[in-house]
């Protein structure tokens, strides 16, 4: 159990005649993802464009995206995994409790209406935005959409992703992943990768205390995260860069002003298929990098005494 | 700073390349390379050991977008694998099934393996793959693209337009800065789009009228001919996996007559039987086919009992083996191009079909006569890591061996396979031929592979003797990576940064214009963002052509 | 990259304000901001029109105090190398290859390295 089952965008573009999004509003969080990627754009094999494909919105209010879509079903509040294990279990033709199926706020005959029309398409997409991911069940959630996907291939073709947001934490995930094995939360402190979520995840780490300095890049916590992680943030030595004085700026000792990624920063950032795109810069920034100024302040910390790693279990060999 | 030269003493040479057999010879390294003989310098006495080529390994998947979502789906694999501690001059890393990019320098090369050959890179994520393998250190690499489910590519066969598909395939490559051409399920991915496959390699590839699994690999292979590339197109046999593949694997070999190829991972090609019960090896018919066509090389592709994370182009095979195992699968179609597909995978000795396989990969490197036309691999991840390799040079050098290991396998396995009657036992010789002289002159690096004068100085210094569980190539004493000393009783000791080889074939001035607009239609990015620039791919070495 | 009149025009621009990170776009720029920003949708032109090459803030600030950037650099390699159990995080708006150097940071000073992945 557990994967992912998932194409480069597009690939829905040119095949995707059945498209579900799920707890997700690209209408406004993504204005180009109906129009460049999922929805309107003629593809090679849909070649009626919008007139070729069927959309269904799946979200507990009728956002702005309700109205490019064919079919929007409004669920309860933190009903999503009820409805997903539903579909998962209609799909193979399993009973179901019609009476646990009214709790959702949806009926019965919605969904296997909605399970017939993903038996019938011929390539189904399914895309979820984070009223899946970050609502009650959180990770739970988007497992059992990414299950279904995966058994739906059993009758036809289905893929599915994430709609991921802020610019490039796709690339965060991939850079992370190549370099320490895990995509987020990696603890170096015995001098080789350990993951737990929960544990070493940054809200849990400055929520309990145990951070005493913290280099903060790409992000801004002081205006998003919870209080007392913020006000964890502003009682330790707190590092920013930024190409703006920003809410964590302020509440740090040292800010460093840089260039803006893309618009005077060049490099490289990935969209959310994990495509990777190179950035040209159109102006000339009159500050560094965060690239550059990451470089000088690692090797800043190199001419200063060597930190050895202690750990007895590990041994450095490589026999 | 690095010295300059550097003389290895009193070692026992294994040099198939150039006629060495174990005598005793002084190696004389000056700026990289070997040569006749220097003054001064660093010398290290070999007395009592043995001297290989460093080991070149023709197929592996050690980097890009495949295997960085194998590492995403498989956290769990990592908290019992190899660490290597973060150290002044060391990067961090992990080792296990899907080792880290620094790992995988430091993994490689500990073994004595300096030149690497990623055999999976889509032309759409090659940034990646390149960005990946400048992480890499230590070892030199290359990389394969995708190529036999590439649409614009499968259009033009259809169409009869082979000059055209010449242009095209020369100019992705350059786009992709690749080294060579590989052929993964030719039209079988592409299928797979729709949820299906091609399993019949003369009938039409869904959505196509003419165009044939079998005119896919021929037009690739002439392609890959005319452009005079290094490597010959490598290819991955349709109905990988399934039993009774025999049938395709040696008709695959009828429609490459007369031209070069590498035929990937062998063992995975070579099944007989019609169902998962029935399923035999087919060894003795693919090696005697095998062995009829000089025009091929190939690689084992061998099983080794335990946990791997399966991992393949082939996305129609990965969800049957999704459907067989119930596990985690993940799957990533390409736009265009090509797919992947992922599933982690427990090969079992106790199971019949998991013990068929393991005897097979044996079987094929021992039945192939000709030990420069078949190399050492276990397609890494997929028949098992390659940091593993030592176990199965164990297995090819000691017969007695073998046979015990047999007992220990499913008893109805025993009669499926042929392997307890093969006495062949594999020499020094031609373990530095499977390992490093072979690989390296199927991919054409004449520099590779041998310890002439000219050659780079790659140079792996074992002990004389096994180690505690009788594997003699366990880990070397010293590993030398152009003339530097980078591994020395284990331990890393100097992190340098490999090259990356890659090819630029010629094509038609106008062949940009001619994709530009099906680009357009056919993809979600910008044609001009398409190419890899070569600035990003560091220690870029263009080698020529034939 | 095309210089025409004083504008500079960059064909296929990539936006990296949301995860789509179009590549489409085309930015005129006049040196000091850009003025156009072809095919963006309205989040991708409030992005790319919002920034300046002008010189708007301090080049470092320390405890608040405008500083150099040599200084600031020191300040910050000084309390990271300090710390036992110092924070990396956020990544997102920023390139991959200073993702790269930021886990290279990471490891050098023993510390956690996270992006916005974890909330």
């Amino acid at each position: 159990m557990g994967g992912k089952v998932s194409c480069t965008l597009g690939e829905v573009t040119n095949r995707a005649d059945f498209i579900i999004f799920w707890g997700g509003n690209p209408a406004e969080c993504h204005p180009r993802h109906f129009t460049k990627y999922s929805l309107t754009p003629k593809g090679r094999f849909v070649p009626d464009g919008r007139k070729g494909r069927t959309a269904v919105l799946v979200d507990i209010r009728e956002t702005p995206s309700a109205k490019a879509a064919d079919i929007f079903l409004q669920l309860r509040p933190s009903k999503d995994f009820e409805v997903l294990t539903t579909l998962r279990a209609l799909i193979k033709d399993q009973r179901v409790d019609p009476a646990a199926v009214a709790e959702t706020g949806l009926t019965l005959e919605q969904l296997q209406d909605l399970v017939d029309r993903m038996k019938k398409a011929r390539f189904g997409a399914m895309f979820f935005g984070m009223g899946l991911s970050m609502t009650r069940g959180k990770h739970m959630n988007s497992g059992a959409l990414l299950n279904l996907a995966a058994e739906m291939n059993a009758f036809t073709k289905f893929v599915c992703m994430p709609m991921r947001g802020h610019g490039n934490v796709t690339g965060a995930d991939v850079v992370l992943r190549y370099t320490t094995g895990y995509p987020f939360g990696v603890n170096l402190s015995r001098g080789y990768p350990r993951y737990n979520p929960g544990e070493f995840s940054t809200v849990d780490l400055l929520v309990r205390g145990d951070n005493d300095a913290a280099f903060i890049l790409g992000a801004d916590p002081g205006a998003t995260m919870p209080q007392p992680a913020i006000e964890h943030l502003a009682s330790i030595p707190t590092i920013v860069l930024d190409p703006k004085v920003t809410h964590t700026s302020r509440l740090s000792r040292v800010h460093i002003t840089t260039a803006v990624t893309g618009v005077s920063a060049p490099g490289t950032a990935y969209r959310m298929d994990e495509i990777p795109l190179p950035l040209a810069p159109a102006l000339r920034s009159p500050y560094p990098t965060d690239e550059e100024v990451v470089r000088r302040i690692r090797r800043a910390v190199a001419r200063r005494p060597a930190w050895q790693p202690v750990d007895e279990n590990v041994r450095s060999a490589i026999a | 700073m690095s010295p300059t030269t550097l003389r290895v003493t009193g070692g026992r040479v294994y040099d198939p390349a150039n006629g060495v057999d174990g005598a005793v010879r002084d190696i004389a390294i000056r700026d990289g390379k070997i040569v006749d003989s220097v003054d001064g310098g660093r010398t290290i006495d070999a007395s009592g050991m043995v001297i290989f080529p460093g080991g070149v390994d023709v197929h592996s998947h050690v980097a890009g977008a495949a295997l960085n979502f194998a590492r995403g789906l498989t956290p769990e694999n990592y908290r019992a694998a190899r660490r290597f501690l973060h150290a002044p001059g060391r990067r961090q890393g992990l080792g296990g099934i899907t080792p880290t990019t620094f790992a995988t320098g430091y993994l490689y090369a500990g073994m004595g393996w300096t030149t690497v050959n990623e055999a999976a890179m889509p032309v759409l994520t090659a940034r990646h793959t390149h960005e990946e393998l400048h992480e890499v250190p230590i070892i030199d690499k290359s990389t394969l693209v995708l190529m036999a489910n590439n649409e614009f590519v499968l259009d033009l066969l259809e169409a009869g337009e082979t000059e055209r598909a010449r242009h095209v395939v020369a100019w992705l490559i350059w786009a992709a800065k690749a080294y060579g051409v590989k052929a993964v399920n030719p039209g079988g991915v592409n299928a797979w789009k729709w949820g299906r496959n091609a399993r019949v390699l003369h009938e039409p590839v869904y959505g196509y009228e003419t165009l044939t699994p079998a005119t896919i690999i021929e037009g690739l292979a002439a392609i890959v001919d005319d452009l005079g590339l290094p490597h010959p197109v490598h290819l991955h046999c349709n109905n990988l996996g399934i039993p009774g593949n025999v049938e395709t694997t040696i008709e695959t070999m009828k429609i490459l007559e007369g031209r070069r190829a590498h035929l990937a991972h062998l063992q995975f090609h070579a099944y007989g039987g019609d169902d998962w019960g029935t399923m035999r090896s087919a060894a003795v018919e693919v090696a005697e086919a095998f062995n009829a066509n000089p025009n091929l090389t190939t690689d084992a592709g061998a099983v080794l009992f335990g946990d791997s994370v399966t991992l393949t182009a082939d996305g129609p095979w990965q969800h049957l083996l999704y459907q067989l195992t119930g596990r985690k699968w993940a799957n990533l179609d390409v736009e265009n191009e090509t797919g992947c597909g992922i599933v982690p995978y427990v090969y079992k000795d106790r199971s019949l079909v998991n013990a068929v396989q393991w005897a097979t990969g044996l079987e094929l490197m021992l039945l192939i006569d000709d030990p420069w036309r078949v190399h050492l691999t276990t397609d890494h991840p997929n028949g098992g890591c390659f940091w593993r390799y030592p176990e199965i040079i164990r297995l090819l050098m000691d017969a007695e061996f073998r046979k015990e290991q047999l007992r220990q396998i499913a008893p109805k396995a025993r009669e499926r396979i042929v392997l307890g009657d093969l006495d062949r036992e594999y020499t020094l010789s031609d373990i530095a031929v499977v390992t490093a002289a072979g690989p390296a002159r199927a991919l054409g690096l004449t520099e590779k592979g041998h310890l002439g004068v000219g050659a780079d100085a790659d140079v792996t210094i074992y002990p004389g003797t096994p180690d505690g569980d009788g594997i003699l190539f366990s880990y070397p004493r010293y590993v030398l990576k152009g003339g530097e000393v980078v591994v020395e009783e284990g331990d890393v000791r100097a992190v340098t940064e490999g090259k990356e080889f890659i090819v630029h074939p010629p094509s038609d001035e106008g062949t940009a214009e001619y994709l530009r607009p099906l680009f357009e239609k056919a993809y979600t990015m910008s044609f001009a963002n398409y190419p890899v620039e070569i600035e990003r791919v560091k220690g870029a070495d263009v080698r020529p052509l034939h | 990259m095309s210089q025409t009149s004083n504008l500079t025009v960059v064909e296929n621009a990539t936006c990296t304000f949301c995860g789509c990170v179009c590549d489409d776009i085309e930015l005129h720029a006049d040196g000091e901001r850009i003025v156009q920003a072809k095919m963006a949708c309205s989040l991708g032109k409030s992005w790319f029109l919002n920034h300046t090459a002008e010189r708007l803030y301090p080049d470092a600030l320390i405890d608040g105090r405008e500083a150099t950037l040599d200084d600031a650099v020191e300040a910050a390699a000084e309390y990271l190398h300090a710390a036992n159990m110092p924070l990396v995080y956020g990544l997102s708006n920023t390139t991959c290859e200073a993702q790269r150097e930021a886990v290279a940071l990471a490891e050098s000073i023993g510390g956690v390295v996270d992006s916005h992945t974890s909330l």
